[in-house]
């Protein structure tokens, strides 16, 4: 199983890669609405590269529940020890 | 005037149902009446009765849509205000509009410079929801859309239009009642909006919005799920970001499902149509100009469906709305026959706001069924059939010509997706170096090998539609109405050359 701070280091750098800045940090409460050009489309692609990234697929019911940055490493924990 | 008394009518009726979802609380017409009530006390008191376009904010709250109502029923027209659009432009549309008032639930002032009405701070009142009497040839909203020139086009709408709009769709005898659950995903400076929240009103039904810090899609597919929504209007791009999870969705309670906005391709409708088992889907068209929508097309699930290179029939006129297609020396053409569509009828604005040189271009007078008639020309090359359903084509000003050619560009893109099959792809037209045009071919996908693609295209096109230049997206930028951002792509893959 991916240790919880390799699994964060890895999404942080998913999403400097879609939104093409650090002005963030990885909090648990950490929402979309915090990250500048989070929207719609980079959420999709920061979904997409994490599937990518760790070889798994998000169902719809997995991307509604994701609240914030928290559930969302809690998520990624769950599907790679799965 | 009668459309005002409607939404008294229903309002008073529909007392102790909810009238809003937003962002997880729930509100009834109760709470929406005497919402409605204060703002008004407040425009009246904050204005003159000769002031008549007061602005909005458009916040994602209980206090923004009770002051449309507000403004409606004192006889004054709305001009919603994105906080999120950058100021210029807002500064710009405040301008023509001339506005002097803003009605502002934000708990700073969005736009200091102006009369602040604060929604979220006005005294308790007594409920007032009889409507004043004013002339139905008054605006009830102006919404302004983007200009060739930089300079948003302001659309005047007046009551008449609206009262026509809520006519006509009465008259497809959806049976929408208060049980019904309505989705509202616009934003208030687009006019599907006016649809969203207007039709539920008068059924007395719940609408349900979404909050502007969640994904609009995956927020939209959560909403339809986990409070079965029955009723719902979206824009097609809903469906792109949805369709990699459709065979997870299954919404049974869905009633109507409309879409309006983009061209609606046939094949990811049929895909989708199996999520909502018990819908009815429509297509339905139309510009800001002629009010929310104006012609539809009610999707077959059993049988074929009208189609033009896989884009979807957007069908018929509306009750009261007159579709001609034209040529270039304005002659009015035959079914079959390929054109300009243009449109008439209750539903058309009375002309681009202070822009006697738009109207110009825009509007004309033909005799139609005897009389002398103003239509509107959409920009959008049309035909329709011998049973009068429409089929679109193209932009107009998508037409693009290669070495004098004649290209289409949904032509090319049409003939990518049947080689492609789910990959969404979008061709778009260059200058060159040498001041040529090339068109170059966008996929919404991981990179891929277009060889046999291409090998594919040359045995449906001439060589000079073939595209030169490719790029690859993982997912298509919309712009703020929802829409793929065709020039953004364009911009991207010009970056890339």
């Amino acid at each position: 199983m991916m240790e919880r701070n390799q699994i964060i280091d890895e999404i942080r750098k998913i999403v400097v890669s879609v939104v093409k800045h650090e002005n963030f940090q990885m909090r648990d409460d950490l929402v979309a609405a915090d990250v500048d050009g989070w929207d719609s489309l980079s959420h999709m692609m920061i979904i997409t590269g994490i599937e990518e990234k760790f070889g798994f697929k998000f169902k719809l019911k997995d991307l509604n529940k994701l609240k914030n940055m928290g559930s969302l490493i809690e998520m990624v924990q769950t599907k790679t020890a799965m | 005037m009668q459309l005002f008394k409607n939404i008294e009518q229903s309002i008073n009726s529909h007392i102790d149902r909810n009238a809003f979802f937003i962002n997880g609380v729930a509100y009834t017409y109760k709470q929406f009446a005497e919402t409605i009530s204060k703002i008004r006390k407040g425009i009246s008191s904050a204005t003159k009765e000769d002031e008549k376009n007061i602005g909005v904010v458009a916040n994602d709250d209980l206090e923004t849509y009770a002051a449309i109502i507000a403004l409606w029923l004192e006889g004054r027209a709305y001009v919603p205000l994105s906080p999120e659009t950058p100021r210029q432009r807002n500064e710009n549309v405040i301008k023509q509009a001339g506005l002097d008032t803003i009605i502002d639930s934000s708990a700073n002032a969005v736009f200091p410079e102006l009369k602040v009405i604060e929604s979220k701070k006005l005294d308790a009142v007594p409920v007032d929801l009889n409507p004043k009497n004013v002339s139905d040839e008054e605006l009830a909203y102006i919404l302004f859309t983007s200009g060739t020139t930089g300079n948003p086009k302001g659309v005047p709408i007046t009551r008449a239009n609206v009262t026509g709009f809520i006519e006509a769709f009465e008259d497809f005898k959806l049976d929408i009642t208060k049980e019904d659950r309505c989705l509202q995903m616009f934003e208030l400076t687009f006019d599907l909006s006016v649809m969203s929240y207007l039709v539920p009103i008068l059924k007395g039904a719940c609408v349900y919005t979404i909050p502007k810090d969640q994904i609009k899609y995956s927020y939209i597919a959560e909403l339809m799920e986990d409070q079965a929504l029955t009723v719902a209007l979206m824009v097609p791009s809903i469906l792109h970001f949805l369709r990699p999870y459709f065979s997870e969705v299954n919404c049974p309670k869905m009633r109507y499902n409309l879409f309006c906005g983009e061209a609606l391709p046939l094949d990811i409708t049929n895909e989708w149509s199996q999520c909502l088992p018990n819908a009815k889907i429509m297509n339905v068209y139309g510009p800001t100009e002629d009010t929310i929508f104006c012609t539809f097309y009610h999707y077959n699930r059993n049988a074929g469906n009208k189609s033009h290179h896989g884009i979807m029939s957007i069908g018929k006129a509306m009750k009261e709305t007159y579709t001609i297609i034209i040529d270039a020396d304005k002659k009015v053409l035959p079914a079959g026959e390929t054109g300009e569509l243009c449109l008439g009828g209750i539903q058309l604005t009375p002309g681009y706001w202070k822009n006697e040189e738009k109207n110009k271009e825009a509007f004309f007078h033909i005799d139609y069924k005897g009389k002398p008639t103003r239509f509107y020309k959409t920009g959008d090359l049309c035909r329709s059939d011998e049973e009068g359903d429409i089929l679109y084509l193209s932009r107009l000003d998508n037409q693009i010509k290669i070495q004098g050619f004649r290209v289409e560009l949904s032509e090319i893109e049409f003939f990518c997706k049947e080689f492609l099959k789910k990959v969404n792809a979008i061709a778009v037209a260059f200058e060159n170096k040498t001041g040529n045009t090339e068109i170059g071919l966008i996929f919404e996908s991981a990179a891929f090998d277009t060889a046999e693609l291409m090998k594919y295209l040359k045995t449906k096109m001439p060589a000079y539609m073939i595209p030169t230049q490719t790029l690859f997206e993982m997912t298509f930028p919309l712009n703020s109405n929802g829409k793929t951002d065709r020039n953004l792509l364009k911009k991207k893959l010009l970056e890339k050359i």
